[in-house]
Formats: structure tokens, C-alpha cells, sequence
């Protein structure tokens, strides 16, 4: 079996917003030469998520404005502090949150090469936090 | 719009071409590593609205035997990028600092002195230290930024950032322009005390130790002092800064925004008294 894994990086240009990363993902597998397998997406970030949904504008505003809903940009959060890790101020907890709700990571099949999805199924990257330069690994499991 | 205050220390490109920064950026000024791409910076501006940014450095070779950027470095990025506005920095403590000010700017093209006092290890009214660089600074009718109040980093010690140290400079040097940083946190009435008697006093708004930026920035511009005092009297002394990368600028942009001040105030805070400060506009 083999086990392939690529970082890639992405440039997010917006406080907020998702980034259709399917096509680099189509391209990975196809690459990796695995007919048969599992295809992991993963963000290394813990202010941004994968998520998949329909490939439509409106959409994608509708995800974001419910994930704002959920956990807001202000509140009484206690990660509203300066954080000795960082030497920077931690006041980003709505991003951290939204990530959680909106999770991390999507796995696929890969079937005659290809990934298996729906015809309507896309894989974003979700910028909770941007514009920062951000990196996510897709990891190919099969044969 | 105008950011009167950047720190460049995160700045992918540099600090992969500069390996000595990383150590310096981490131990001495105190920041994760988390390096960006040049042009996070300006997506950073874009998203908060911001044109141009002053970038600073600190020269503090003698208190802690580094540079955070040279005068060179800040060069280079101001050469990369038409946005930025480069500031020198030069350690008082050294015989040739008045050459090296006058280099920055009259060479390099530099606009403005940042100064640290914490940092570098003098109190800003030490006369036979600090009076010549004064002088200088006069004669080449550029402005000093003075890191005020406290200090993240951890060998820099909050006496040396008293503004109260600065009424001598004021008033000394009635020609030089002083922009007091941070808003002196947590001595804002000082600060503002000062910006309101001398003409020569702006303040910039960097300020933010606890909470998140609106929490704090109301508590610091509506509790510690009225906000009426930034409307009436000093909203042609207070320059917009961000102290980014430490803070994200678009966070700080809108918590100034939603402090309640009028238009025209936002205008001269965001744009029109940094461009006064650079020379850009007359007083």
C-alpha cells in the first residue's frame, strides 16, 4: 500500500472565506498514481477548517454568515488575552470555535484513480482568520 | 489611511534571506515565528482598509547586542513594496548614531526615528545621551516614535517608557515631532496630557494589552479618558497604528471605527495628521 503525503500552500485574501481546493486535490490523486484508496484533507490550522458543501456563491456566503452566527467575532471569551506562546494577543477565539463546528478535515474514496463525490460535492479550505498564508496536507492511502 | 505603526519582524522573505532575525525576532522582541509572505502583509492592509504602513526597527545593539531590522533591511523592504513608509532606528548608546541617522535618512531615504527606551536601555530625557540625536532628528525635520508605557518583551523595563520622561523632549525641542506610542498603556491621561499642552505631541493608538481590540480601546478612549477629549481637543494629535503583526491590523482598524468619533475625526486619526507628521501636508 502506498502512503502519500503533500502540504500545499494557500493564499487566503479575506477575513473570511472558502477556498475551493477540489481541483489541487483531483490533481494530487491523479498524480499519486493510486487507483484504489482514501484521500484525507486536512488543515494544519486550528483558525481555519475543511468543509464540504454545493460550489455556489450563495452558499458559501450562507456557511460562513451560519458559522458567524454560531460563534461570533466578539464575545466574552476568555482566549481574549495576551498569549505568552504567541507574544501576540489571542482574541480570535470565534475562529477557533467556527473551525471546530465546522471541523478539520474530509476523507473521499479513490476509485480507477479518481475521487469518488458527488457531482455537486466540493472540498473547501474555510479562511476563519485571513488573510494569513495557510498550509493543509492531503494524504493518499491505497494502491 | 496610514498605519503609523508596523513591525515587519514576520515577514517570510526577510527573514529567510536574514537568518539572525529569527533569534532576535523570538527572544528579544518576544513573537512566535509564524512567518507570512510579504504579501500577507499587504492583504492585512487590504482587508482593513490601510494604503501605506510605517514599518519599524530597533536598533539596540548595546542593551541586547542586536538589531530588530536594520535601517538597511527596512530599506530593502520599502524598495519591495511602494506601501510601506520606512523608519530608521539608531542605539543611542553608540558614538555613531548621529552618523547613522543621518545616513537613514538622507541615503536610504528613511522618514522617521523609532526609538525604544525600554528596549535600548535610557530614559528619553537623558540630555548628554539623547539630546544630540534630538537635534539631529530636528535638523533633518523628521519625527521620533518613542515606544511608550508597557513593553511585552521580556528585558525591557516599563521606567524607561514613562511618558512623563518626554515633557523634557517637548519641550526642549518644540520643533521636533514626538509621536508617543501605545498611547503610553496604562498611562494614557499622561500621554494625553502631554499631546494636549505641547504642540509638537501625537500619540498613536497601538494600544492593546488584554481583552480584544474594541473591548480594550473603548475601555482605554472612553474610561480612562473621554472619548470627548479625542473629538474636541486632540483629534489632530492622534495617528492610527496597529502595532502589527503583534495585533492584526483589520481588528484594530475597526475598533477605532467603532468608537463613535465623527467622520472628519476618523479622517485626520486614519490619514491626514500621520501625513502631517511625514511632511506631507503643512501644520
Amino acid at each position: 500500500m502506498k502512503i502519500i503525503l503533500q502540504k500545499i500552500e494557500i493564499q487566503s485574501r479575506k477575513g473570511k472565506e472558502l477556498i475551493d481546493l477540489t481541483p489541487q486535490v483531483e490533481r494530487v490523486v491523479e498524480e499519486s498514481g493510486v487507483k484504489e484508496g482514501l484521500v484525507n484533507v486536512l488543515t494544519m490550522h486550528t483558525s481555519s477548517g475543511i468543509i464540504v458543501t454545493e460550489g455556489l456563491p450563495c452558499l458559501e456566503m450562507d456557511v460562513l454568515n451560519h458559522l458567524d452566527k454560531l460563534a461570533p467575532d466578539q464575545g466574552n471569551y476568555y482566549h481574549n488575552r495576551y498569549l505568552e506562546i504567541d507574544g501576540r494577543l489571542g482574541f480570535n477565539a470565534g475562529a477557533h470555535l467556527r473551525s471546530i463546528i465546522g471541523g478539520i478535515q474530509v476523507s473521499f474514496p479513490i476509485e480507477g484513480g479518481h475521487i469518488v463525490r458527488g457531482s455537486r460535492q466540493r472540498i473547501y479550505f474555510a479562511e476563519y482568520d485571513g488573510p494569513l498564508a495557510r498550509t493543509c496536507c492531503i494524504q493518499i492511502l491505497g494502491q | 489611511m496610514i498605519d503609523f505603526h508596523t513591525h515587519p519582524v514576520l515577514v517570510r522573505e526577510m527573514v529567510e534571506k536574514y537568518r539572525e532575525l529569527q533569534g532576535v525576532i523570538r527572544e528579544v522582541f518576544f513573537i512566535g515565528n509564524l512567518l507570512q509572505p510579504l504579501e500577507t502583509f499587504h492583504l492585512q492592509m487590504d482587508v482593513a482598509g490601510i494604503e501605506k504602513a510605517v514599518l519599524l526597527p530597533i536598533d539596540c545593539s548595546t542593551a541586547k547586542g542586536c538589531q530588530i531590522f536594520s535601517n538597511e533591511q527596512i530599506a530593502e523592504l520599502c524598495q519591495m513594496s511602494e506601501r510601506f513608509i520606512g523608519f530608521a532606528s539608531v542605539d543611542p548608546h553608540k558614538p555613531d548614531a548621529l552618523q547613522g541617522l543621518e545616513r537613514a535618512v538622507r541615503e536610504l531615504g528613511l522618514r522617521g526615528l523609532k526609538l525604544s527606551p525600554p528596549t535600548q536601555e535610557f530614559y528619553p530625557n537623558d540630555s548628554q545621551l539623547a539630546y544630540p540625536l534630538y537635534e539631529k532628528a530636528s535638523e533633518l525635520a523628521i519625527p521620533i516614535l518613542f515606544h511608550a508605557g508597557m513593553s511585552w518583551e521580556p528585558q525591557a523595563k516599563a521606567k524607561y517608557g514613562q511618558p512623563l520622561h518626554l515633557e523634557d523632549v517637548a519641550s526642549d525641542f518644540p520643533n521636533l515631532k514626538i509621536v508617543i506610542a501605545h498611547f503610553a498603556w496604562p498611562w494614557v491621561v499622561e500621554a494625553a496630557m502631554l499631546a494636549l499642552k505641547y504642540p509638537n505631541v501625537y500619540i498613536d493608538t497601538s494600544c492593546l494589552y488584554f481583552d480584544n481590540p474594541a473591548d480594550f480601546l473603548a475601555y482605554v478612549l472612553k474610561e480612562q479618558i473621554p472619548i470627548s477629549l479625542i473629538e474636541r481637543s486632540l483629534r489632530h494629535k492622534i495617528v492610527f497604528g496597529s502595532n502589527y503583526p503583534r495585533v492584526e491590523i483589520k481588528n484594530m482598524a475597526e475598533a477605532i471605527r467603532r468608537l463613535g468619533l465623527t467622520k472628519g475625526c476618523l479622517e485626520l486619526i486614519f490619514r491626514d495628521n500621520a501625513l502631517r507628521l511625514l511632511g506631507e501636508v503643512s501644520v
